[in-house]
């Protein structure tokens, strides 16, 4: 029976007063409330109090008093979340306040190299590690005087800013039952709730539903065969006439923006496994997926990231990122550059159209035009091939037998031949075709002559020739190589100067650099080059340079980083494994809403429609976040029904996102619209429902580590400051109000298997979030491997971790209930790891010789034969699979229209300080450092202008004449912001930073219960760049977009700068 | 045909490995190279002689085998190809040694690389966080500087803490002695007899002292949050914050004190622990072991405004 009651009643006073509440032992704590209103009234300090360790003062010998931020009774160690690089930090409290934020000494990420993993807690405690400034400023992020206490209830239309909070269980039986949801509003629209959306519950109908509706989709069955056979449940699809689309739960989608292991699987566990819909989405999309999905393809799906080994790189060239601003990340990156740099002689080059602290600071910057990465990396191809600077020897190598032969970890198909069919690369030469083989079996060229080659082959080394080309068996063949070649070679370099800006003699000495110390070179690559239409291509051209170095798995080359222990389990020392856990599994069915990983041709739409499809399909790439809401709203290929928004706000952080406002504003296009937010936010703001959620700091999450650490790492966020969300009591359990409590409410309201009893397996509850997380914890304690588990706590050791947490609210720290959530004989181990906030393996232990221990060793595609397999859903056409430069296009292929009236290219950039969207509460950074962005842009063109430095400016577009955004009928938001004239970037582009230009985020007024909380307008202060940024002409509703990649375009857009 | 005569063999913990060169072009002409010896060791001791020395050992036509040579002098330089060192671990315990002597016999010094500093202003976030300091107070401000024009132009960044002068303009000035220079060389303000005169503020040539007057960063928002109502632990006491209630150290100067209260306690400063680029460094100039005394000999050391003979405290590498 599901039971869901408020807890902690208000104990707030009167507007503009002060409350006083007492915490034991006789330690006072006042709160400074100008407004009861907005924070609803929660009385959440001084619920529990730590006690107070000591006093600081001064001896009467002059000598200091201990500090009390550097005992370990006053440190909980847990993983940041302002960005993605996810650092570990120690977080000190000072009677339960959370004080201060600081570098994990344990952690690879923040101390360089970090402390051994059995150092005990009081030296730690006094070794501070690094963090960046947005890390460190995080404690405004969960102090923020405009987070959410309560739900929130719209009290007028969608974006009126107008609310009223309502209780938790209130709000539970509304979205689960759904009806007439706003009647009291005079909309007498019925809102579907959970309950008519979660339509297919019968996991054995589903299986055989989903089974014959993919045949129908793909031509093998037919509709009347199809509706005889599952007559009895034809009720439960979406549409009977497109049986393949799936069943009516896919209309529950999960928009998640920043949501990370640990969250996600639980995201996925509910979505699919338990409610059937097919509709869970992360954001990688307004990230840099196409760099993900470049080496996802290019290594043959073995890995999505990998990055330079900084620590033993001699030179490295950043393309469109650095380690000093963003990527993963300026704390871990940072210190490997600068000391490589003075105390090693390392050197670096930088890519990019503006000057960034890298640019800054590196030894030659190269200022591209946007856009043309892609040609400036055939550029490099180029002075490699015609001056024979790139390791012949290691590309030669066709098979795992000569890779060993030459001590390579890894190999390429580069002199794998492949079959030219109406100009294009279309497959590889079976070599059975070719009569020297087997089926299956690749052909070389060697010394003229076709060789077959297994590629897996360890025991018979093959080599071929590089640049082999001509026909065998009357076949045109050709190899990967010798197309490179042949692309780079296709232009002069009169021709490249004039695409990418950049000057032969600006490349030589770069690229001389680059092939002069041998594997210990790299090429970093992240956002950049890839948020463009090319993104895939552009990334996949920039990895071949790594390729041509031959430098993968070398120690100082490039590293596909040391990985991590297994939090969900799976290995053999695993004690949860949580794929099998489920008591009842559904299967879902159809395309997901994006149409990604889907291939157009495999759905009845297909053979309906036809080339072009109505929107593109996606068949390599997935969250594609800028198409979630435009496609839930023109219902294609079908329309949603419950949108689900958590911790994103695609109105402001997707490319043209503005265009989403007035769908979400519209309950017949996004019907029921749930936001999951710690504020009221950008996109949050036009939900029927916000439920408040915890911020990183109060709650769990099993993050991974990205490849620029070498050593294995894995970390864990915890708990470490008291929530400031209201308690609530979930079917008898007390725990804040968060996504977890929303998810365990709705999932035992509707009765979900996978929530409550036997839920995670037999006699294992999920009644609150320890529960999920606890064992995930568990699984990194006790390792991949049997034997591999950490220490037991010791006693002392099992003290700290109670004193460090006593100021907490039971219904946080509960040690009992804690404890219960894993086997016995693991309780000791977890609590050494979350001593420590993660398990990490010491920093010598990634190398193994010249090599790195964790390795790829796998075999790279210089040509992709799955992505030349496959067609764009728009043009009918295949995809090109090898890396080219083709421009930039929109979603039908048709290259975008150049400048006309708007004559800058418009880049955007991160601030060390700030993150894309949601740090404009710290204040420490975004308001102290600098409190508002500029448009930057070359002295020169500002002169040219008539545009001063500070003068204010307005950004406009082809597709945002006005350069504004209608945020609801009554207001709107200017991008304009006071102009920085510069030399340090590329004339004829202008930059416009993120972090700045909110129109929700506490920046403006809103009515709660019909009280009025007023907005801080330091929030408001300069532009967001976002809303300027094209639209596609075809689409005409969202951004334009890499087809192959996914990524949205962030960087293809002209825009002119007009005084304000 | 594969030129595999562009791989030199090496041997590296036991085992053999290629070292390859993206030089695939015919070897060089008969000459340039010829009865050099390429071994590991060989090619070592001309890597140390420096690069002017390889010039001449090679000739210019062995490109190929000078850049072989630097590599290697790199991996020589990065200590046996290991991890590099903990410079925090070395500061602490220089640190921790320092504090075994008397007070009067400690001299605390700053080092400030700026070549490492990547402008992220970490510190200067982690000195608020780590002070409480109130809108309009800053202790450790990163300049940032633009250099040269299109395409030819750099980017500086200069961390400005307290200088620690030996002879500060700024403690004469003070009409009740509430500001002065300790014996380990951190110039101190006592808070409790500060005036709020700004007298200071005035006479510092660095702008390193600001005042303190009482602001919040959360005014005009629905609630003052207690991470700006916890004390500080300036000189190693607790100075909580209120308000409406006017309490040292509102109303006096403020400015860095090397986190005095950290260092005291066997802790660095928050600038140089948080430090992203690994440029700021700490400890005892009287200790000639220490890292500090170290850098402060390097060639590239200087300081600001030497000419005003304020002897300041604060080293930076150029």
């Amino acid at each position: 029976m599901l039971r869901t009651t408020q807890a902690n009643e208000s104990t707030a006073s009167p507007s503009g007063s002060i409350d006083v509440s007492r915490c034991e032992p006789g330690v006072s704590r006042r709160r400074f409330l100008a407004s009861a209103a907005f924070v609803g009234g929660a009385g959440v300090l001084g619920t529990g109090c730590s006690p107070r360790l000591t006093g600081m003062e001064i001896g009467a010998d002059g000598s200091f008093p201990e500090y009390l931020l550097a005992k370990p009774e006053s440190c909980i160690y847990t993983t940041c979340l302002q960005c993605h690089v996810d650092c570990q930090v120690k977080a000190k409290h000072w009677e339960g306040v959370l004080a201060k934020l600081t570098g994990n000494p344990y952690s690879p990420q923040n101390y360089l190299p970090h402390l051994p993993y059995d150092t005990d807690l009081h030296k730690a405690a006094k070794a501070d590690g690094k963090l960046c400034a947005k890390g460190q400023a995080g404690i405004q992020t969960y102090a923020d005087p405009y987070r959410l206490r309560k739900v929130l209830k719209r009290a007028g239309p969608r974006g009126s800013n107008k609310w009223r909070t309502i209780s938790f269980e209130q709000f539970i039986d509304e979205v689960v039952i759904g009806g007439r949801l706003f009647k009291d509003l005079g909309d007498n629209r019925h809102y579907p709730g959970f309950e008519e959306v979660y339509a297919l519950r019968d996991r054995s109908v589903a299986k055989a539903l989903a089974e014959d509706a993919g045949k129908v989709g793909k031509g093998q069955m037919s509709l009347a065969e199809f509706k005889r056979t599952h007559a009895a449940h034809l009720d439960k699809l979406i549409d009977p006439d497109r049986p393949d689309l799936g069943p009516k739960n896919n209309g529950f989608v999960f928009d998640a923006g920043r949501i990370e292991h640990g969250r996600k699987e639980l995201m996925k566990w509910f979505t699919h496994d338990s409610f059937g819909s097919i509709n869970a989405f992360e954001h990688t999309t307004i990230c840099e997926q196409s760099h993900h999905i470049a080496f996802d393809e290019i290594t043959g799906g073995a890995t999505h990231h990998m990055k330079p080994d900084l620590t033993h790189c001699e030179f490295v060239l950043f393309w469109g990122t650095g380690a000093f601003t963003a990527n993963f990340g300026l704390t871990p990156m940072s210190e490997k550059v600068t000391t490589g740099k003075v105390e090693r002689g390392m050197k670096t080059a930088v890519v990019d159209p503006r000057l960034s602290n890298d640019a800054g600071k590196a030894d030659w910057w190269l200022p591209v035009k946007p856009g043309a990465d892609g040609a400036l990396a055939f550029m490099f191809m180029r002075w490699m091939f015609e001056r024979n600077r790139f390791d012949a020897r290691y590309l030669s190598n066709a098979n795992r037998a000569a890779a060993d032969a030459d001590g390579e970890p890894t190999f390429t198909n580069g002199v794998h031949l492949v079959v030219i069919e109406n100009g294009r690369a279309a497959r590889p030469l079976d070599a059975a075709q070719a009569g020297v083989g087997l089926r299956g079996q690749r052909v070389v060229m060697r010394n003229g002559a076709p060789v077959a080659c297994d590629p897996d082959d360890a025991s018979t080394a093959v080599e071929g020739d590089l640049f082999a080309e001509g026909a065998v068996n009357g076949l045109p063949v050709a190899t990967p190589l010798a197309l490179l070649r042949k692309e780079a070679f296709s232009r002069s370099w009169d021709e490249y100067e004039e695409l990418t800006g950049i000057s032969l003699a600006m490349l030589e000495p770069v690229a001389k650099e680059l092939t002069s110390h041998g594997k210990r070179s790299a090429v970093e690559l992240y956002r950049g080059p890839v948020q463009h239409t090319d993104g895939f291509y552009a990334g996949a051209a920039i990895i071949t340079l790594n390729v041509l170095l031959g430098n993968a798995d070398w120690k100082g080359g490039l590293s596909k980083g040391g990985g991590h222990w297994h939090e969900f389990g799976g290995k053999p020392g695993n004690v949860y494994n949580f794929a099998s856990m489920h008591p009842a599994k559904m299967t879902t069915f159809g395309p997901r809403i994006t149409r990604e990983k889907a291939r157009y041709e495999d759905f009845s739409y297909f053979r309906e429609e036809g080339y072009p499809a109505r929107r593109p399909w996606y068949p390599f790439t997935d969250n594609i976040y800028q198409e979630i809401i435009p496609s839930f709203a023109q219902g294609y290929p079908y329309p949603g029904q419950i949108l689900f928004l958590h911790k994103g706000t695609p109105a402001l952080s997707s490319p043209a996102g503005h265009k989403i406002i007035d769908m979400l504003r519209d309950p017949d296009r996004v019907p029921l619209f749930i936001a999951c937010d710690i504020v009221i936010g950008e996109t949050s703001m036009y939900a029927d429902y916000i439920v408040p959620d915890l911020t990183y700091l109060e709650r769990w999450g099993t993050p991974h580590v990205t490849p620029d650490v070498t050593s294995m790492t894995s970390k864990v966020r915890q708990p470490v400051a008291t929530p400031l969300t209201d308690e609530v009591v979930v079917d008898g359990e007390p725990m804040p109000i968060s996504l977890e409590a929303f998810l365990i409410a709705v999932g035992k309201k509707l009765g979900l298997p996978g929530f409550g009893a036997d839920a995670l397996g037999r006699g294992m509850r999920f009644d609150r979030a320890e529960d999920w997380f606890l064992k995930a914890v568990a699984n990194l304690a006790s390792g991949d491997k049997p034997g591999e588990a950490v220490p037991d706590a010791s006693d002392e050791e099992l003290r700290i971790f109670r004193e460090a947490r006593a100021f907490f609210p039971k219904s946080v720290f509960d040690e009992e209930k804690w404890r219960r959530a894993v086997k016995p004989e693991l309780w000791r181990k977890v609590v050494y790891l979350l001593n420590r906030g993660g398990r990490f393996s010491p920093a010598e232990s990634a190398y193994d010789g010249p090599y790195l221990k964790s390795r790829l060793g796998k075999m790279f595609h210089l040509f992709m034969e799955d992505v030349a397999a496959q067609r764009n859903s728009m043009s009918g056409e295949y995809f090109v699979g090898l890396p080219t430069y083709r421009g930039q296009f929109d979603a039908a292929g048709k290259p975008l229209d150049p400048e006309g009236a708007y004559p800058f290219a418009l880049i955007t950039h991160k601030e060390s300080f700030g993150g894309h969207s949601r740090t404009i509460s710290n204040y420490w950074s975004n308001i102290a450092l600098q409190n508002e962005n500029h448009i930057i842009m070359h002295k020169r063109d500002a002169q040219r202008l008539g545009l001063k430095a500070g003068q204010k400016a307005r950004l406009v577009s082809a597709s945002n004449r006005q350069g504004n955004v209608k945020i609801n009928d009554a207001e709107t938001v200017d991008i304009v912001a006071p102009v920085k004239p510069v030399e340090g970037i590329r004339p004829g582009v202008v930059a416009l930073s993120w972090h700045y230009g909110h129109w929700a985020y506490g920046s403006r007024d809103v009515e709660v219960d019909g009280q009025r909380v007023k907005g801080d307008p330091r929030r408001a202060a300069g532009a967001c760049p976002n809303p300027v940024m094209a639209v596609d002409p075809i689409l005409n509703d969202v951004c334009l977009t890499d087809p192959v990649g996914g990524s949205s375009s962030f960087f293809d857009t002209r825009v002119a700068v007009q005084p304000a | 045909m594969i030129a595999h005569n562009s791989m030199q063999m090496l041997e590296t913990n036991g085992r053999d490995v290629h070292l390859p060169v993206m030089n695939n072009a015919p070897p060089a002409p008969p000459g340039a190279g010829d009865g050099v010896d390429t071994t590991r060791r060989a090619l070592l001791q001309r890597a140390i002689a420096g690069a002017g020395g390889l010039a001449a050992l090679f000739g210019s036509g062995s490109l190929l085998t000078a850049e072989i040579a630097r590599a290697e002098a790199a991996s020589v330089l990065d200590g046996a190809d290991g991890p590099p060192a903990n410079h925090l671990e070395r500061m602490l315990a220089d640190l921790d040694r320092a504090l075994q002597k008397p007070m009067e016999q400690r001299k605390w010094v700053m080092v400030i690389d700026l070549q490492k500093c990547t402008g992220c202003k970490a510190c200067t976030v982690s000195c608020v966080a780590e002070n409480n300091l109130p809108p309009g107070v800053v202790y450790r401000p990163v300049i940032e500087e633009e250099i040269g024009e299109f395409p030819n132009v750099r980017r500086r960044f200069i961390p400005r803490p307290c200088m620690q002068c030996d002879n500060p303009p700024c403690t004469p000035v003070c009409p009740v002695s509430a500001t002065y220079k300790r014996p380990d060389g951190i110039v101190q303000i006592d808070y409790d007899v500060c005036i709020g005169c700004r007298y200071c503020i005035a006479a510092c040539p660095y702008n390193a002292r600001t005042a303190d007057f009482g602001e919040y960063y959360n005014a005009d928002t629905p609630e003052i949050m207690d991470y700006e109502t916890r004390p500080n632990f300036e000189y190693g006491r607790e100075w909580k914050r209120e308000p409406g209630r006017h309490a040292s150290p509102i109303g006096n100067a403020r400015k860095c004190h090397f986190c005095l209260h950290r260092i005291e306690n066997g802790m660095l400063p928050a600038c140089v622990t948080t430090c992203l680029g690994g440029a700021t460094y700490f400890g005892d100039y009287n200790d000639n072991n220490s890292l500090v005394h170290e850098l402060v000999g390097s060639t590239r050391v200087m300081r600001l405004k030497e000419e005003l003979g304020t002897e300041p405290k604060v080293y930076y590498l150029v």
